[in-house]
């Protein structure tokens, strides 16, 4: 549905004025022909929970910072049916990941790997947390020994 | 016409700010009042010529008057009235001169309601409002000018943003986030005259703070709920926070901001943490800058539009003189501030406070560092990599769960020391809330360890919460007779600030329960249906009734009826529909929520076909999410109440009046939280 250009709004706009659905001039992405109510079996959702997990990790690349999973744009559709069909093909996620991170590069990873350089993104936020915890810890401890038994400050 | 008198009164502004500026600090350096008074009143003559520019733009925008460059970059003759008044926020230039219109809105209320305050705080928090504002009045005049004549003039323009336009919360969401992320340079005008005034060691900076803090937190609290409704109803994905940038860039702020409102009260118990509280307050102003820079430049989406525009130099330049500046004063001052106090136990609400305020800061850090973290590996790896949801989701878990954790024990613990029965008759009895609400997470099927701790931790704060507010009604109830909703406004109202606090926690409690109930319960399908054919997410279906389509003066929409069917019942309707608007290539989604108590049905159109036989449609089944809006509300309530510390003459002479016999609690209704 990505596909609607200047043209295709206009003629659209046309068409609703016609407030007729017979008349809506746009073109359709991809109804089949007969359908009946869908139904799913356990063994497609799980596909679908297993594919859910996996798009959602992997970076939509024409929107602003959504994954394939959340974009509702044509390109992130026909990853996820990719995404989809090679995890029915019998390939692991973090092959499938793989095979993403080959063709984008490591940009299309939502969520960065953990080797190399990447370290410090993981580690840094412990460090701060490991560290503020022991200075708390010497702080509070002399700033207690300093005042027991004085002054004991009134509650309320 | 209108573009250069605008222009004109912001060029004056420049020139205005500036010597209010500089006779202000001269004046409080050589002792001369008249001329501070001077550079109050330049603070008034700002605000005059700000607002009239603001004016003219919305007469312009109003008016089509398109020889005005913002006007002819936002506006058309098709948008309505009502959006084409709130694009005045709807692109760059506009959204500065309305930051310099509250930032000069707030300056002159600062200004006007402490003008006779003895002493240098005033005066030099306003020259540094002043500063400020000489920034944005500069961003105004030069790289931001919005009132850039244009030539020659276009008939009409392409108006707002389709996403700007598209709903109400537009109108709401980006105003308060102005009022949250610009109040807080009122604080640090406030710290910045603290340290110039010599005044840094009393804690009397804290107290006249405080009032606008609590505004300004307010506003942000309210700005970053608005923006998740906004993002919920308008961008189709069904969820509400995607650690965008942009969301983090507002996000930061209001963490450290956090953190203050909390070691703010330890340094007014216990005269400590003074440094860290300076630290605290120029850390919220920079990283609203900082957001407002990185969000504004470009930079995040793409390094190269960094250079497109010069406003990010402009803004990288003003954060660098920010930071030096701060801290040259910061280590100027710091041996003024000597720890005066001390601690009476480890075991007491001042140490959970601590903890606190490192949770936060960690928080902060965490999202800073993921945030920067693409620049930071292309500048030194030239890798690109991205920083997205999984990631901040993973990270920040483990410190949403335990800053979950300290809401309950910071309000049972008292100030000073807890005895070890003390802290067993405490500690202990939330656990039982915690149990119960993880065995009811277990029992419904969350799974995920984070979030059946989110889900007790929120039961454990809950808990140490209402019980404040129970005890001290109990106090009340036995002490003075009172029936118990006079018992309850008399104890909010005899300490609005500690009672207006932990209604603020238990706004953050709905808050948290609604994103956990609706990320680890939500439920999706997409299936392509044709008229009379039913999708059934989660036990809830819906079947489509027809395809549809109108034209709208801006726009088209193609509407899809889905009706909630019941027992084969229609119980409700909803209308996903698409906006096609000429100028916009692709259609915006515009989903539609029925929501009710105990959660949303999401339905969002994202195909149709061509002559109206079949729509793909997009059903999403999350249970609490309106507890999150409602949560939000209920934090900006326990901001109101907290705004005013007391309410001094009405309770404490009761108090006097009737004393309270041996309870086993003092009255929680006198003295500070």
């Amino acid at each position: 549905m990505r596909r609607f250009r200047g043209t295709l709004a206009g003629a659209l706009l046309a068409a609703a004025a016609a407030a007729a659905p017979a008349a809506l001039g746009a073109q359709q992405a991809r109804v089949d022909t007969a359908l009946p109510t869908p139904q799913l079996t356990p063994a497609d959702s799980a596909l679908d929970a297993q594919t859910a997990a996996v798009a959602s990790q992997l970076r939509c690349p024409v929107c602003q910072g959504e994954s394939i999973q959340d974009s509702p744009s044509e390109l992130a559709m026909q990853m996820r049916d990719v995404v989809k069909e090679q995890l029915r093909a019998g390939k692991t996620p973090a092959e499938v990941k793989a095979y993403f991170v080959s063709k984008y590069g490591e940009w299309i990873l939502l969520e960065p790997t953990t080797h190399g350089f990447n370290k410090v993104l993981y580690a840094a936020p412990y460090v701060l947390l490991l560290g503020g915890l022991g200075l708390i810890f010497v702080a509070v401890k002399r700033w207690s020994a300093n005042g027991t038994g004085q002054e004991r400050s009134e509650q309320e | 016409m209108t573009g250069l008198l605008a222009h004109d009164a912001l060029m004056v502004s420049v020139v205005v700010v500036l010597v209010g500026a500089v006779l202000g600090s001269l004046g409080i350096r050589g002792g001369r009042a008249d001329w501070v008074q001077i550079a109050f009143g330049t603070v008034y003559a700002n605000f005059v010529l700000v607002s009239l520019a603001t004016g003219a733009m919305i007469y312009a925008l109003v008016t089509h008057d398109f020889s005005i460059s913002y006007v002819a970059q936002v506006g058309s003759r098709e948008t309505p009235l009502f959006y084409t008044v709130i694009s005045l926020w709807g692109a760059l230039e506009g959204s500065i001169l309305f930051w310099a219109w509250v930032l000069g809105a707030y300056s002159t209320a600062v200004v006007w309601l402490n003008r006779k305050r003895a002493g240098n705080l005033v005066p030099w928090a306003s020259v540094t409002l002043l500063v400020v504002a000489l920034f944005f009045a500069i961003l105004l005049v030069g790289p931001a000018n919005p009132f850039k004549p244009v030539f020659p003039v276009p008939a009409d323009g392409p108006g707002p943003n389709p996403l700007l336009q598209n709903h109400i919360l537009m109108a709401v969401h980006p105003p308060l986030l102005y009022l949250g992320y610009v109040g807080m340079t009122v604080p640090f005008a406030f710290a910045v005259g603290a340290m110039f005034s010599g005044e840094v060691a009393s804690d009397d900076w804290i107290r006249i703070t405080r009032p606008y803090l609590m505004v300004a937190w307010g506003f942000l609290s309210a700005a970053i709920i608005a923006g998740m409704w906004w993002s919920y109803e308008v961008l189709g994905w069904g969820g509400y926070w995607a650690w965008d940038p942009v969301e983090n860039a507002s996000f930061m702020p209001w963490l450290v901001a956090t953190a203050f409102l909390h070691s703010a009260m330890v340094q007014e118990r216990r005269g400590m943490l003074k440094l860290w509280n300076l630290n605290l307050m120029v850390g919220t102003f920079v990283l609203t800058i900082l957001g407002t820079f990185l969000t504004r430049s470009g930079i995040l989406s793409s390094v190269h539009a960094f250079t497109e525009g010069p406003i990010g130099y402009y803004f990288l330049v003003f954060i660098a003189i920010v930071l030096v500046a701060a801290l040259v004063m910061v280590a100027g001052v710091s041996d003024k501030l000597h720890t005066t106090g001390h601690f009476d136990s480890p075991t007491s609400r001042e140490t959970a406070f601590l903890l606190n305020n490192l949770f936060l800061t960690a928080f902060m850090f965490t999202v800073l560092v993921g945030t920067l973290y693409p620049l930071l590996a292309e500048a030194l790896r030239g890798v690109k990599v991205s920083v997205g949801e999984p990631f901040f989701n993973k990270m920040t878990l483990p410190l949403i769960v335990s800053l979950l954790f300290l809401m309950g024990v910071g309000p049972a613990l008292p100030w000073g020391s807890a005895t070890k029965a003390e802290m067993k008759a405490k500690l202990l009895p939330p656990f039982s809330a915690a149990a119960v609400m993880a065995a009811i997470a277990l029992a419904v099927g969350a799974r995920n360890p984070y979030a059946v701790l989110a889900y007790a931790f929120v039961g454990y704060a809950a808990f140490a919460n209402l019980r404040e507010y129970w005890i001290g009604m109990k106090a009340r109830h036995a002490a003075h007779g009172e029936s118990w909703p006079v018992a309850l406004a008399r104890l909010v109202g005899g300490n609005r600030r500690r009672y207006g606090g932990y209604v603020a926690h238990l706004g953050v409690l709905l808050v948290a329960l609604g994103i956990a109930a609706s990320e680890s319960f939500r439920a999706e399908r997409e299936a392509t249906l044709a008229p009379g054919q039913t999708i059934t997410v989660a036990g809830h279906t819906a079947r489509l009734k027809e395809v549809w389509g109108r034209e709208e003066p801006q726009r088209a929409v193609i509407g899809a009826t889905m009706e909630v069917v019941q027992n084969g019942k229609v119980v409700a309707t909803a209308d996903p529909r698409m906006n096609f608007y000429p100028t916009q290539s692709a259609p915006v989604p515009t989903p539609q929520v029925i929501s009710s108590i105990g959660g949303d049905l999401y339905f969002n159109l994202m195909a149709f076909d061509q002559n109206g036989s079949h729509a793909t449609v997009k059903l999403i089944v999350q249970p609490l999410v309106p507890w999150i809006w409602f949560g939000g509300g209920v934090v900006v309530l326990g901001a109101i109440i907290g705004i005013f510390p007391k309410r001094r003459r009405r309770t404490a002479p009761a108090a006097v009046r009737h004393p309270v016999p041996a309870v086993a609690v003092p009255l929680p209704s006198e003295g500070e939280a």
